[in-house]
């Protein structure tokens, strides 16, 4: 371990804890996850970077959404989103969650993830390799050190809105709000 | 007893890929099961009819992510079918070669699901070890890990680089040398044998009357498979067989998968043999204008699931007019699926959702 | 020609074929002779379903559905004339699409049969369950036919969503 770090473990043992050991759900939104079976095996090896699969979006706090989300899909990933504990960090894997990709006009895709639920960084390509998803992660530590991989807090404090954009798109949502009032 | 009504998936671990199955459980026995796909549409069918005949191949390629390369394949045939293209004799060796690498590729990928989905997780580190190996080819050969968009109308893309055939030959024997270690970890493990005997049984009359093809099939004793009955690319041109189980349940099935990833090696290395020198595309006409005769066509070529078709209508313009693909996991992941999953035990509807080999986006497309 | 279609077309009126350019055959049938038409050809060794599917002709005003057969031939020796593939296409009227459900023969035409009703709005009769499929929501225009332009779906219906709230300018 790097010995200017311990002064960091020292003062904020939990946010380095976080940053050190990414759980990420198991959840293939889209045909990204074809390169996540790589990455979490013994080639690639992302354990290296602490992340690995968590069974249950109750114990995990990555979420890797790997490519085109669709409209039912969107759902799915509305509600494992909101299961998940904070701080919880999300990425968009591909190019189609960040505008549609080569989806742009399709009916059936939504064109921009982050006006549906917050996310923290973007991993561009289609396919990605292995070697983006180990950039994205260590960008990820940089960005938790200096607490701006706050997708987490925008959500609480834009709840309003982003509850608006998804009821926009999906009609009336099975399930009440997760916050509230207008912010916390 | 009560009856009970269990979603199994889309997030779920047991489930690969993004789909989801409604169960009526009583106890942990499954009364009834209804497929629930369309995670993944995203009306691919719809888009080509906006996109012109060449910008298509990018396209079609993402229906079947574990394996681009027969999507890529049936729409070249598509696409030659209909504006009656020929193709150079090693163009057919080179896309039988591709074609058998890419179903080496993606049976590791299944047995990488199946090892992880039954605990044997040794395996499956192995299995998506192997399969990097190939993946390495295919960068060398075509510039991309996952979607290759190698195969063009007329032919392929490039011919093999310096020296290719031989690192393609050493990864293969690297990776046959395995199969033993497999065979004792896995395949004649008493634990995989027990747990998939009997399990997810399809009958030969059953595959038959609900449209199953591949390792379903064959499974069941009937060698069905389009690379005889109707052959393409140079499936013609050396000696090979088609491996057949007789009992039709999930350890069949995952046999079949082996013999035929050990077939298709074996098949490689003959198309090598046989290879014949010359170019490795046609030119065809401009593909920014091009404009193919009004028709249409159904073309089928068997990908690692299964037979795929392909519906392509042409109204004379620079667009498809229609095109439909039939998908084995189609088939498969509805019908079969709700069929086989009757009666079987909650523990078990992953072994067998994965055992059918059943691919979502194939299935919404 | 096939062996096996001999008799077909004194045995159905106003019964089509033709050799399509792939080979195969081109069967054009009205529709309330098509489940007859597939169940003779089932008698005759076309017992694998491929698939069904639709191509909507907004010019002529109808839909044609597509069934497209072959042969399992379980036994035989796969002879070149064994190889075809035979269409079967039969015209709907795109205002009044019902056509007659083919489970009864084929147990596999019920998901395509459930497809091509979601997305180009054909209603097969005896179909035991006609849910959606694919999609959740529902779309004025089936989404497959040629009328709906997606672009223009796409701008309507995701454009209007607008960006959300503070973005980058408040972080710290």
């Amino acid at each position: 371990m790097d010995r200017n770090q311990l002064i960091k473990w020292l003062k904020e043992p939990a946010k380095m804890g976080h940053k050190y050991s990414l759980h990420a759900v198991y959840f293939c939104t889209g045909c990204g996850i074809i390169e996540v079976p790589p990455s979490i095996t013994a080639r690639w090896d992302a354990e290296r970077f602490g992340v690995t699969p968590a069974a249950s979006p109750r114990q995990a706090n990555l979420f890797l959404i790997t490519g085109y989300v669709s409209l039912k899909t969107l759902k799915a990933i509305i509600r494992t989103y909101e299961q998940m504990p904070e701080p919880k960090y999300t990425v968009g894997f591909g190019s189609c969650p960040i505008n549609g990709g080569m989806y742009w006009d399709s009916y059936n895709t939504i064109k921009h993830l982050d006006r549906y639920i917050p996310v923290d960084g973007w991993i561009a390509g289609c396919m990605p390799r292995p070697e983006a998803i180990f950039v994205a992660v260590t960008h990820l530590w940089t960005l938790i050190d200096k607490d701006m991989a706050d997708g987490y807090r925008r959500y609480r404090r834009n709840y309003a809105a982003y509850r608006a954009n998804q009821e926009m798109v999906l009609g009336e949502l099975g399930w009440p709000p997760l916050f509230g009032g207008e912010g916390e | 007893m009560r009856e009970l009504e269990l979603y199994f998936g889309p997030q779920h671990l047991g489930m690969v890929g993004n789909f989801s199955i409604t169960l009526k459980v009583e106890g942990d026995r499954v009364l009834e099961a209804a497929a629930n796909p369309g995670y993944l549409h995203r009306g691919f069918e719809k888009l080509m009819e906006q996109r012109s005949w060449i910008k298509n191949f990018p396209m079609v390629c993402r229906m079947n992510v574990i394996e681009p390369d027969s999507m890529e394949m049936i729409y070249a045939m598509g696409v030659e079918s209909l504006a009656g293209l020929q193709v150079p004799e090693r163009a057919q060796f080179v896309r039988s070669i591709y074609l058998e690498l890419a179903r080496v590729g993606s049976h590791l990928f299944g047995l990488w699901a199946y090892a992880n989905m039954l605990g044997f997780d040794t395996v499956a580190q192995w299995a998506m070890y192997h399969r990097d190996l190939v993946l390495d080819l295919f960068e060398e050969l075509t510039g991309g890990r996952v979607y290759h968009i190698y195969i063009w109308p007329g032919g392929v893309r490039r011919d093999f680089p310096e020296g290719f055939e031989k690192r393609l030959v050493e990864t293969l024997h690297s990776i046959g040398g395995c199969v033993p270690d497999y065979n004792g970890t896995f395949f004649e493990n008493r634990l995989f044998r027990d747990r998939a005997r009997n399990i997810g049984t399809v009958t030969r009359e059953e595959a038959l009357g609900m449209g199953g093809t591949g390792q379903v099939l064959r499974a069941t004793g009937v060698p069905y498979d389009v690379r005889k009955i109707e052959p393409y690319a140079a499936y013609d041109r050396v000696p090979w067989e088609v491996p057949t189980r007789e009992d039709g349940d999930a350890c069949s099935r995952i046999l079949v998968v082996r013999d035929e990833m050990i077939e298709s090696v074996h098949m490689i290395f003959k198309l090598l043999d046989e290879m014949p020198g010359g170019d490795v595309y046609n030119r065809i006409p401009n593909p920014f204008k091009w404009r193919i005769p009004a028709g249409e066509t159904y073309v089928r070529c068997e990908s690692s699931r299964g037979e795929l078709g392909l519906y392509l209508v042409s109204d004379g313009g620079e667009r498809p007019y229609r095109a439909h693909f039939r998908t084995p996991s189609f088939p498969h992941g509805l019908t079969v699926l709700e069929d086989a999953l009757r009666g079987e035990s909650i523990s078990d509807v992953g072994n067998i959702m994965i055992s059918l080999y059943v691919v979502a986006p194939e299935i919404d497309r | 020609m096939d062996r096996r279609l001999q008799g077909l077309e004194e045995a159905f009126d106003g019964l089509d074929i033709e050799p399509s350019r792939d080979g195969g055959k081109r069967l054009l049938v009205d529709r309330g002779s098509v489940l007859s038409l597939l169940s003779a050809l089932v008698d005759r060794g076309f017992d694998h379903l491929h698939m069904v599917s639709c191509v909507d002709w907004p010019e002529q005003k109808e839909l044609e559905l597509v069934y497209i057969l072959s042969a399992y031939n379980l036994g035989g020796s796969f002879e070149e004339e064994h190889r075809d593939v035979v269409m079967v296409g039969c015209r709907v009227p795109r205002n009044r699409p019902v056509a007659v459900s083919a489970i009864r023969l084929f147990e596999c035409a019920e998901p395509y049969e459930r497809e091509i009703h979601e997305l180009f709005g054909v209603r097969f009769e005896g179909h035991p369950r006609l849910t959606p499929l694919f999609l959740d929501r529902h779309y004025e225009t089936p989404p497959f036919r040629k009328d709906f332009d997606t672009r223009q779906y796409v701008e309507d219906f995701f454009g209007r969503v607008p960006p959300v709230g503070d973005g980058d300018g408040e972080r710290t």
